[in-house]
């Protein structure tokens, strides 16, 4: 595989079309992603999929209760909640990325990290058949209602949604920063 | 349960470098096209502390030797939520470089040791306070000898249908 072709081409998809994307599909993904993290390096995390008008409907009401509930948003017409219901429920799928933190900060953050890396890979095998992904990261997704949907333990964590579909336009790129500008050399001890 | 610390990876291990120095040109090739990570807002968090030939010494006792170090260190927002995206984001930049070093033989050993958490350690490199390091990354050639570790046995993977 082209990784240097992938990375540099792969963008975040914020249009998707509205054919459906199979479980199967993300699965086998899922698992490419997973066996490119280097081995002995296992990462504990576990994924749920939407990918279904029902299941789609069920996320879509567990991420609107907290901004129904909160009193200042309860003044919004109907019509912008309609539209962040329709944003969830028109997206083919949704994938959530669970985490296990551990005992210990360092040992979260190897988790964390290597769930994080089993992502990136995720994105780019998916960008190699044309899927599109949006890894969302909205403090949103981060409520009490969505943890219940997902019958979360208190040891894991939400590390994001991923939402999934094929598209049509390819977004344009937005330059990145050269790494000479955020390099740092640094010489012997003179020892 | 997590499974790190009964693989043992951050251990002791039987690694072979070749004489084969790791250039700072290299490394930043491979770098350029790592940074196409996605990462909120654009805010690029990362920066890079690289240690080559004749400067390695600096990480004795630190790290086990290797031709090369890379250190992966991120700024520290003050907004915890923004703080734990830009992790994010550098783990994926950090995996980018992991698939670019395999597709070109550098072998890299991530690292994130017990000391990456102390202040003055990190600040010895010259982290700054508001910026921590992800992970330290211990880069060189392989002696052509060594056989590549055996692939591992296929990890559980849990997928649950909403």
């Amino acid at each position: 595989m082209d990784f240097m072709k992938t990375i540099q081409e792969r963008r975040s998809i914020r249009r998707f079309r509205s054919s459906p994307v199979d479980p199967e599909l993300v699965f086998t993904l899922l698992r490419e992603a997973q066996q490119l993290y280097s081995s002995g390096e296992a990462a504990a995390f576990r994924c749920v999929y939407a990918g279904t008008p029902d299941s789609r409907e069920r996320l879509a009401a567990c991420m609107l209760e907290p901004m129904v509930k909160n009193r200042l948003v309860k003044w919004l017409p109907e019509k912008v909640r309609d539209f962040v219901r329709k944003r969830v429920t028109d997206i083919p799928g949704h994938l959530a990325v669970i985490a296990v933190t551990g005992p210990d900060r360092r040992e979260s953050d190897l988790n964390y990290a290597a769930v994080c890396g089993i992502m990136q890979n995720f994105q780019l095998v998916a960008w190699q058949r044309r899927l599109g992904v949006l890894w969302d990261t909205e403090p949103m997704i981060q409520s009490k209602e969505l943890f219940d949907l997902f019958q979360m333990k208190p040891e894991e964590r939400l590390v994001g949604i991923f939402h999934l579909g094929f598209f049509d336009k390819m977004p344009k790129a937005r330059a990145r920063t050269r790494a000479e500008k955020k390099w740092t050399v640094l010489s012997g001890g003179g020892g | 349960m997590l499974n790190h610390a009964k693989t043992g990876y951050c251990g002791v291990h039987s690694l072979k470098y070749s004489d084969k120095s790791v250039s700072e040109n290299h490394v930043l090739d491979l770098l350029n096209v790592a940074v196409w990570a996605p990462n909120d807002g654009l805010r690029e968090p990362w920066r890079f502390i690289f240690m080559g030939p004749g400067s390695t010494d600096i990480m004795r006792g630190l790290q086990e030797q290797a031709p090369a170090y890379l250190v992966l260190v991120v700024k520290e927002e003050h907004d915890l939520h923004k703080r734990e995206e830009d992790f994010a984001a550098t783990c994926c930049l950090m995996q980018n470089f992991r698939l670019l070093a395999r597709e070109n033989n550098l072998h890299v050993r991530m690292t994130m040791n017990d000391w990456i958490y102390d202040r003055t350690c990190a600040g010895r490199l010259g982290v700054q306070k508001d910026e921590r390091i992800v992970a330290v990354l211990e880069m060189g050639y392989l002696e052509p000898t060594v056989e590549p570790a055996a692939a591992g046995n296929m990890p559980d993977l849990t997928f649950e249908l909403l």
